[in-house]
């Protein structure tokens, strides 16, 4: 699903609204404003309307002005689209009825249409609304409770507090002594180290896994098959025994479908560092599903591009990201799209456009790898096709060797000058390339001149593109082309 | 000053005595869902061991001794409901519904052994034995199996396996953790006992939780666990107990394990209630707040709760953790922090294990002691002992010297008795480099 899906129609356009001002350096006139949302001037009108209402109240962070010709958009120096997004989210009902189920693990409808002073019956659409959207994490809210594997739930609940509620709130709420504690003996029984980074995330699962730690009948079949091949498991075994040591303390009944609730949650989050992965890494069985996935995707990039093998701590580096996605993979469901870090690789980075045909090809692999008859959902494809991207790009930037770009002009001086600078410029933003004004006799990959050669020797080895017209886009496309070919 | 207290077991009754003490005028009454009065908890282990001839011996006060005290009790008086905005209690007596007004509440209803994720562990097979009916009944019901499977490996377990070996039924003993006993001795000090177990032809299931019991037939039950089944005609739960404290108004703040929230003076988020025994948390060895159901616990709780019924004025100075047990031809003794259980905690300790012995006789008997021990104040945190003979008195010194919080270096200090037949040139508790023969450790 997506973090919009828990905002109302008309909250969406009025996010939308805000996001298109911002993008249009604060003002924007109507005109381009209603061909970009296709809405009538009217129901404009009203979302404008209602955005002026809210702001109203907001202290003067953000003022709306529009005139029936242009709007025009006001914010303080504090303020983000981020933040407009959360106060969005804040405000909205199916937002408001996660936490009350989160808090309360129950409720009748009576009791939360009081609560959120909404009719018992659009409390049923909403609900109907958010269990469409929730069927991706394969649970729904019935009965006035979640019903569903788990670890589902509380993979659920972790992607609501981590990218939708605020989580400095729930932190607030909850931070106490023993959560510190609890991370700190965990750290001491896996002989780890976690990041301040990864502690707040841990935070969150641990405060959720709290809350759920007492209901009674929790769901495990799924994860129980899918653990099998993992009974054996080093790390599993430590969470294993952690966890029972831990509720032994309390009168809290526990058996192993709580470890492994930890197990897949640490492994799928990058709790652990790269290098107490790396640790599990030389001791975690083979040929168990995640590792041998593992393997064999790393083994496709390696031979996809020609390495003949990557530096050691490229590969490493490597194989803790695939197993973090691949842990994704097979034991969870469903995803809540927040960021737009695929369209930032896939469009901007020309790289990225290149890779994206392997990375779906890897993708496709890798679930047809994990085929057990379960519908794997696209918004967790989505998530782990951008990874798969990212994790591309990343390797093939450190791989890359800096290209030697020569720029041998045949003009007159200063236009010489004037245009081999231009030229740089317009290079300079392409990853792993430098490149110079034309110095002989020094070794260069690439020259771009304007003048067909005649000594075919004059360049030694580099390999040499005649400009059609200096500075043409036809040119550009041509010489990133022979760039990443001259990269592979 | 009228005193109600739910629950007239050791918590319960302590408390009950304490405020007789402290409270000559007061009326005190005692309300008790059970039939009979005072059970102890393993009367059937005293049984099993032929320590008394008839369950009923196994009380631990007598209704005269209450009478003596001029303490009101009501057997088969089930408490339905607590109303603390009024101060009413609801039991069910005789097929009626009653209600008693307090000024002072003690709530000592204790534990349960029961479990929420073994599927089948409620049927009537499964047996359970804390309280005296429940005893009768797993009584006749062993007397007529011949294959016993325990779930749950901890003091009461281990217990009940070697009693149940000695009458020669085949036993299968089922535990979560890697080794049984785990709350108290560590790994390298539960050995012996774990070696004698697998002598004594019990099958020994370690890393395994079971996840249901289903009957098969009338008189035989399969137990599952993992990937693999043990059949039986009788099963005995002694896995942890729990609360169960359905009658609490929503006043009353609970923890998350469904435990009442005390503070050190046992009073609970309303006035005039209290709460002891085995419904609440207690700081434990490592000043954290922990579950630890036992006994002592319960009568100290107890005590402490009459003291502050008006003025807060005792606090409860919280618990080791201290046990004491004969198994499989072992005595075992614990007090404080385990190794295993200090990674949970803020100290980093040193360990140190000797073997030492008990008399300066050449053929003297040797006890096993574990001591663990703040790695740079030396002060004492935890001790395991382990012997053939019984040491188990020797443990309450350790204990002691834990709570006034001396080192290993105190400890050496300390005053003792020689006398060649019964002591060594240094007392067993000193945990001393030249004496002992040091199986392992760190250096002290
Ligand atoms: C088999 C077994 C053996 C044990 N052996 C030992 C041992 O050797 N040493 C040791 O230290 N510990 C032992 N324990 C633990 C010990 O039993 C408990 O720690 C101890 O009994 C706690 O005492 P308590 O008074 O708090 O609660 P309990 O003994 O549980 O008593 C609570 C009482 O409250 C009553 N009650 C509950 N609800 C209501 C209600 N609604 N209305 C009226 N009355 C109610 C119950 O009937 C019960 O009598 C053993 C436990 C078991 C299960």
């Amino acid at each position: 699903m997506k973090a919009e899906d828990f905002l109302e129609k008309n909250e969406v356009r009025e996010m939308t609204i805000l996001s298109q001002l911002i993008s249009h350096h604060g003002s924007i006139s109507y005109n381009d404003m209603l061909d970009h949302l296709s809405v009538s001037k009217a129901s404009l009108e009203n979302d404008l309307e209602s955005i002026k209402s809210w702001t109203a109240t907001s202290n003067q962070c953000i003022a709306i002005h529009y005139d029936g010709q242009t709007i025009n958009l006001k914010l303080g120096d504090e303020m983000s689209l981020l933040q407009i997004y959360r106060r969005y989210l804040d405000q909205s009902v199916k937002t408001k009825i996660i936490t009350f189920l989160f808090k309360y693990q129950k409720f009748t409808i009576t009791q939360l249409a009081q609560k959120l002073a909404i009719s018992e019956s659009s409390l049923f659409r909403k609900i109907k609304e958010l269990n469409n959207y929730l069927k991706e994490f394969n649970i729904k809210i019935r009965n006035g409770r979640f019903d569903g594997e788990e670890l589902q739930i509380r993979y659920f609940y972790f992607q609501f507090y981590y990218y939708i509620e605020d989580k400095r709130k729930l932190l607030s709420q909850f931070t106490s002594n023993q959560l510190t504690q609890t991370i700190q003996s965990l750290e001491n029984y896996l002989k780890v180290t976690i990041s301040s980074e990864n502690k707040q995330k841990l935070r969150i699962w641990l405060i959720i896994s709290k809350m759920r730690i007492t209901i009674k009948k929790l769901q495990t079949d799924y994860l129980r098959n899918q653990m099998q091949p993992y009974l054996k498991d080093p790390l599993y075994h430590k969470i294993q025994v952690m966890v029972f040591r831990y509720f032994s303390r309390y009168s809290i009944e526990v058996d192993e479908g709580e470890a492994m609730l930890h197990f897949a949650y640490l492994l799928a989050f990058s709790i652990l560092s790269e290098n107490d992965f790396h640790e599990y890494r030389l001791l975690r069985d083979r040929h168990a599903p995640i590792a041998s996935l593992d393997t064999y995707i790393a083994e496709t990039i390696i031979i996809h591009f020609n390495y003949r093998r990557l530096p050691y701590m490229l590969e490493r580096e490597m194989y803790y990201h695939l197993t973090h996605m691949h842990t994704l993979l097979y034991f969870f469901r469903g995803d809540i799209e927040y960021y737009d870090e695929t369209v930032f690789i896939q469009e901007k980075q020309p790289v990225g456009k290149t890779l994206n045909p392997f990375a779906e090809k890897l993708l496709e692999t890798s679930t047809w790898k994990f085929d057990n008859q379960m519908e794997r959902q696209k918004s967790l494809l989505t998530i782990l096709l951008s990874k798969y991207l990212s994790l591309l790009v990343f390797i093939t930037s450190k791989m890359t060797k800096v290209l030697q770009v020569g720029i041998d002009l045949k003009l007159d001086d200063l236009y010489k000058e004037t245009l081999s600078e231009l030229l740089i410029s317009k290079i300079r933003p392409l990853n792993g390339v430098h490149s110079e004004r034309y110095v002989s006799h020094k070794k260069y990959d690439l020259i771009l001149t304007n003048e067909t050669q005649h000594d075919s020797d004059q360049y030694n080895e580099a390999r040499v593109y005649v400009l059609s017209k200096i500075l043409s886009s036809y040119d550009m496309r041509n010489i990133q082309r022979i760039l990443q070919e001259l990269n592979t | 000053m009228k005193v109600v207290i739910i629950g007239a077991s050791f918590a319960g009754v302590a408390a009950a005595l304490e405020t007789r003490k402290r409270h000559p005028k007061a009326k005190i009454v005692l309300l008790e869902k059970q039939t009979t009065l005072a059970y102890i908890p393993n009367g059937l282990h005293l049984y099993w061991r032929n320590e008394i001839a008839d369950l009923n011996e196994a009380r631990f006060i007598t209704e005269e001794q209450l009478e003596e005290s001029r303490i009101d009790y009501y057997l088969e008086a089930n408490v339905k409901k607590i109303n603390t905005s009024q101060k009413i209690i609801t039991y069910h007596y005789f097929g009626k519904y009653e209600m008693i007004a307090y000024d002072k509440l003690i709530i000592a209803a204790g534990s349960k052994q029961l479990s929420e994720k073994i599927k089948g562990s409620a049927q009537e097979s499964v047996l359970k034995y804390k309280r005296y009916e429940e005893a009768e009944a797993a009584l006749l019901k062993v007397k007529a199996s011949e294959r016993i499977t325990i779930i749950g490996g901890g003091q009461v377990g281990i217990e009940a396996a070697d009693l149940l070996s000695t009458q020669k039924k085949k036993v299968t003993m089922i535990e979560s953790m890697d080794y049984i006993m785990f709350k108290y001795l560590d790994e390298d000090m539960i050995q012996p006992i774990q070696r004698k177990m697998i002598d004594r032809g019990i099958d020994l299931k370690l890393g395994k939780t079971v996840s249901t019991i289903d009957a098969v037939s009338d008189h035989e039950v399969n137990v599952h666990f993992a990937d693999d089944s043990v059949t039986s005609e009788s099963v005995i739960m002694s896995v942890n107990v729990r609360p169960h404290l359905p009658f609490l108004d929503t006043h009353i703040a609970q923890h998350t394990d469904q435990t009442i929230a005390v503070d050190r003076y046992l009073r609970t988020s309303i006035k005039d209630v209290f709460a002891v025994g085995d419904c609440i948390q207690l700081s434990g060895p490592d000043n954290d707040q922990v579950y630890i159901p036992l006994i002592n616990n319960a009568v100290r709780t107890g005590i402490v709760a009459a003291a502050n019924l008006n003025e807060p004025e005792l606090e409860f100075k919280g618990s080791l953790r201290t046990i004491g047990t004969n198994v499989f031809g072992y005595y075992v003794a614990s007090t404080g922090m385990t190794e295993g259980e200090s990674l949970f905690s803020n100290h980093k300790v040193k360990t140190t294990r000797q073997k030492i012995k008990l008399t300066s006789l050449q053929n003297a008997n040797t006890v096993t002691v574990k001591w663990i021990y703040d790695a740079e104040t030396h002060v004492l945190l935890g001790a395991q002992m382990i012997s053939t003979v019984n040491i188990l008195e020797k443990i309450n010194t350790l204990a002691l010297a834990i709570e006034t919080r001396q080192t290993i270096e105190d400890l050496q200090q300390k005053d003792y008795f020689f006398h060649p037949s019964y002591t060594q040139m240094i007392a067993t508790t000193n945990l001393v480099s030249w004496m002992g023969e040091r199986v392992d450790g760190d250096e002290g």
